[in-house]
């Protein structure tokens, strides 16, 4: 059933006829979104290091920004005088907003959650503050995102027992107050965020209470923080096979290369992370066989570039040597690696979305593990979740 | 290395051209003109792609050794010089020994050797490992090994024994230069200190004119690395112009700091040519944007399709630059510079630039790089023009009205 009040079309380009994977090409109001999708995480309303025609260059079309954060500073007021974060920070492509109750939960140890909402000590003046779902989906209408999350009841994933039910439930009492709050259905979609902990029954639950709703795409939340890969890995596919196949679906806080090519395979279309931009402060390069320090001696007379096929400027033109001159030592690294980090990321996902296309995934997911694991030392986890969708690796 | 005075103006200010500076054939440099500041090779805050986003960049990057000589090695290795390391290889190269921008801590320097401060702490340069360097990175040009440990209260014992100690190194990389092809390549810059003794600057001078250089960097105003207020007062200037007095007219003078706006044009009116953009870097690190008005002309004159030197004057606000981590640019949806055509104001707002600083955003630095560059640049091309169109002090006149009353403006 299509949304009501959508302002995103999906089109399912082709389905592997192997595993869960599908390429699509999801229409927002500031962009055409190719799917597989990795959102570079730009978390204060700036990609850090890089200004807006960087992303441009790197075909980057949607990025992500955090409402804890920007509905501190610079504030929704503000936003809202600037006509949006869009037009605020110059990035005329796509954006999404969480909804802030992650950061709230993972960042302030005096978090308590109430009927009402997320009751949180400012960590500026100490004062009680309340962020209730309609108070999230108000400062992310100021905000003006393409996408934008419900606030949802954030559980650890290493947490277990009635509380995970309970979260559940909220989320799903949240999600509809989020969407009577929600004033902008027509430029910015919603989407609900699936819960239940590492529960499967909770997960399945949750996703069939979620689907009822008029939504426009989904979200997998509540993972990637802890818990076991084997649980994180089941709770990915019992939520993709409860979701439906004509909404995107968005696994928050996916962003590392192995996660990504396993949970395309089982039917993700959406990932962000802060990992690959974070990595890249650090010194570090992602390449196919893993990751270079470039802080480390191994690279001080090494000529090459971090990557002889990336087609990124850093690699057209930055010796790996040089790079080890400067990284963490110079702003200029920063941006050199975010440069080369997000351009990696991008033909990850470019590259499985044309094997999807051309019908030919599972070698692409083969190859992969390949050139990352040479030794053929695969992680079990990966294995097992990979053979649950036909592919055995050899 | 060729260098000649076009233009004397007011008796002392130089509009000069070089000349088949090292690949620069062909290509002639206006002075006074500014070398393009960098830092461990790349400009501050900007890669190949961002540094792209300047229009009208000079053709020389200045590279300071303090952090680069480390890696000498390496570039030996790499073998195709600092130039093509660094990917600034549109550029020629001008290696000096101290960044401009950074404090060298006092008190390393002897006879045998010059302390050079990188990431990894101090290196002891002496005339064999200095000669090393330059031939691993093969500079167009190059300042010679010197000691300018010194500043306006320096003991007349180290005021003496940076002289002597920069004098005796200018010597022995002379005589190695003898037998380096690659350094006979480059042009060699001797360095002029002396703090501010008018004795020993006159010695220093004296006595490096009569060794074989193809042109002169003045230095031993300062030694910690700190934006050059002093050189705003009448001491600099006087000892500045006495030194300039002994050279001679057809080499060019090289004076590498962070130079305000008005400094610059003193130090120009005392004959120097050749400065550099460690300025808009400096100001950049404070999350100050450079606003200052060079348009000379009065309104009848202007120059016709020169928007760029329309700016408008900052109205409320003394001094060279804005403070954008100023709460009242929280809601300014204005550029930077109302008119400024750098990348940085066509698009971006001082109210975002103001919400990067608050939240500590590296693409605050980005965005200021730029916009200071080519405000900066700007800056020198007005004044190039005032020179050859005799409206020095016009230029003189407008910059000293916007002087900031305090003086980290």
């Amino acid at each position: 059933m299509a949304a009501k009040h959508s302002a995103l079309s999906l089109k399912i380009l082709a389905e592997c006829p192997v595993t869960k994977a599908r390429a699509c090409e999801m229409k927002l109001p500031h962009a055409l979104v190719k799917t597989p999708v990795f959102m570079p995480v730009g978390t204060q309303g700036s990609l850090k290091g890089l200004v807006p025609d960087q992303l441009r260059d790197l075909d980057c079309r949607i990025i992500l920004g955090n409402t804890y954060h920007l509905g501190h500073r610079p504030g929704p007021e503000l936003l809202e005088k600037a006509g949006g974060l869009h037009s605020f920070m110059k990035w005329d492509r796509a954006l999404l907003t969480d909804s802030g109750g992650f950061q709230m939960v993972s960042l302030l140890k005096l978090a308590e959650i109430t009927e009402e909402g997320v009751k949180f000590q400012s960590p500026h003046d100490g004062s009680e503050m309340l962020l209730t779902p309609e108070h999230s989906i108000e400062i992310q209408n100021a905000i003006g995102a393409d996408i934008i999350m419900q606030l949802d009841d954030v559980v650890s994933s290493t947490v277990s027992g009635p509380r995970v039910e309970e979260a559940m439930h909220r989320t799903i009492r949240w999600l509809d107050r989020c969407i009577t709050a929600h004033k902008r259905p027509h430029d910015q979609n919603i989407f609900p965020i699936v819960q239940g902990g590492l529960d499967e029954n909770l997960r399945r639950q949750c996703a069939k209470e979620l689907i009822k709703r008029d939504v426009p795409g989904f979200a997998i939340g509540g993972l990637s923080g802890g818990e076991s890969k084997e649980h994180f890995w089941r709770m990915v596919t019992v939520s993709t096979d409860e979701l439906p196949n004509s909404k995107p679906r968005y696994l928050m806080g996916v962003g590392f290369a192995v996660d990504l090519v396993v949970c395309v395979a089982l039917g993700c279309d959406m990932f962000d992370c802060v990992f690959p931009t974070r990595t890249a402060r650090f010194g570090c390069a992602l390449v196919r066989t893993g990751q270079l320090n470039l802080k480390t001696k191994l690279f001080a007379k090494d000529f090459r570039p971090i990557d002889g096929d990336c087609k990124c400027s850093t690699c057209a033109k930055y010796t790996r040597a040089y790079l080890h001159t400067v990284a963490t030592n110079e702003t200029v690294a920063c941006t050199l690696l975010t440069v080369h980090n997000v351009a990696y990321q991008m033909s990850l996902m470019l590259a499985m979305h044309t094997s999807i296309i051309e019908q030919r995934f599972p070698e692409c997911v083969q190859k992969f593990f390949e050139d990352m694991f040479p030794e053929k030392n695969y992680p079990d986890w990966a294995v097992k979740a990979l053979a649950s969708v036909n592919i055995v690796l050899k | 290395m060729k260098f000649s005075v076009e233009k004397l103006v007011q008796g002392s200010c130089r509009l000069g051209v070089l000349r088949d500076v090292g690949k620069l054939k062909n290509q002639t440099v206006e002075t006074p003109f500014c070398l393009l500041y960098t830092r461990g090779g790349s400009v501050p805050n900007l890669s190949n792609d961002t540094l792209g986003y300047v229009q009208d960049l000079p053709p020389v990057a200045l590279m300071p050794l303090n952090v680069l000589a480390e890696h000498h090695e390496t570039v030996q290795e790499y073998g195709k010089g600092i130039a093509e390391f660094t990917v600034m290889k549109d550029f020629l190269v001008c290696c000096t020994m101290q960044d401009p921008c950074t404090a060298a801590p006092s008190g390393y320097n002897d006879k045998t050797s010059v302390a050079l401060w990188g990431r990894s702490g101090k290196m002891k340069v002496d005339p064999e490992l200095f000669v090393k360097v330059q031939e691993a990175f093969q500079p167009d040009w190059f300042q010679c090994l010197g000691d300018a440990d010194t500043c306006k209260t320096s003991s007349k014992k180290r005021t003496k024994k940076a002289v002597d100690n920069t004098l005796n190194f200018l010597d022995e990389i002379l005589s190695k230069r003898k037998s380096s092809q690659t350094l006979q390549k480059m042009a060699l810059f001797g360095s002029i200190g002396g703090g501010f003794s008018q004795f020993e600057r006159e010695r220093s001078a004296k006595e490096t004119v009569a060794r074989n250089v193809e042109g002169f960097a003045l230095e031993g105003f300062q030694n910690d690395g700190e934006e050059f207020c002093q050189f705003g007062d009448k001491d600099f200037v006087d000892i500045l112009s006495l030194t300039l007095k002994h050279l001679p007219e057809d080499k060019p003078r090289m004076m590498c700091a962070v130079l305000r706006p008005d400094v610059v044009l003193q130090a120009v009116r005392a004959g120097i040519d050749i400065f550099d953009t460690s300025y808009a870097y400096a100001a950049t690190e404070k999350g100050h944007a450079l606003v200052f008005d060079y348009n000379y002309h009065t309104p009848s004159e202007e120059v016709k399709d020169s928007d760029e030197t329309k700016m408008s004057t900052p109205a409320t606000e003394s001094g060279f630059t804005i403070n954008l981590g100023d709460k009242k640019y929280r809601d300014d949806f204005g550029p930077l510079l109302a008119g400024c055509k750098c990348f940085t104001c066509k698009t971006n707002t001082r109210a975002y630039i103001n919400h990067l600083n608050n939240v500590t955003e590296l693409q605050q630095g980005i965005l200021l790089m730029i916009h200071n560059l080519h405000h900066y640049l700007g800056f020198f091309s007005a004044l190039r023009q005032s020179l050859r169109e005799d409206k020095f002090d016009q230029l003189e006149a407008l910059i000293a009205q916007q002087k900031p009353h305090s003086p980290d403006r």
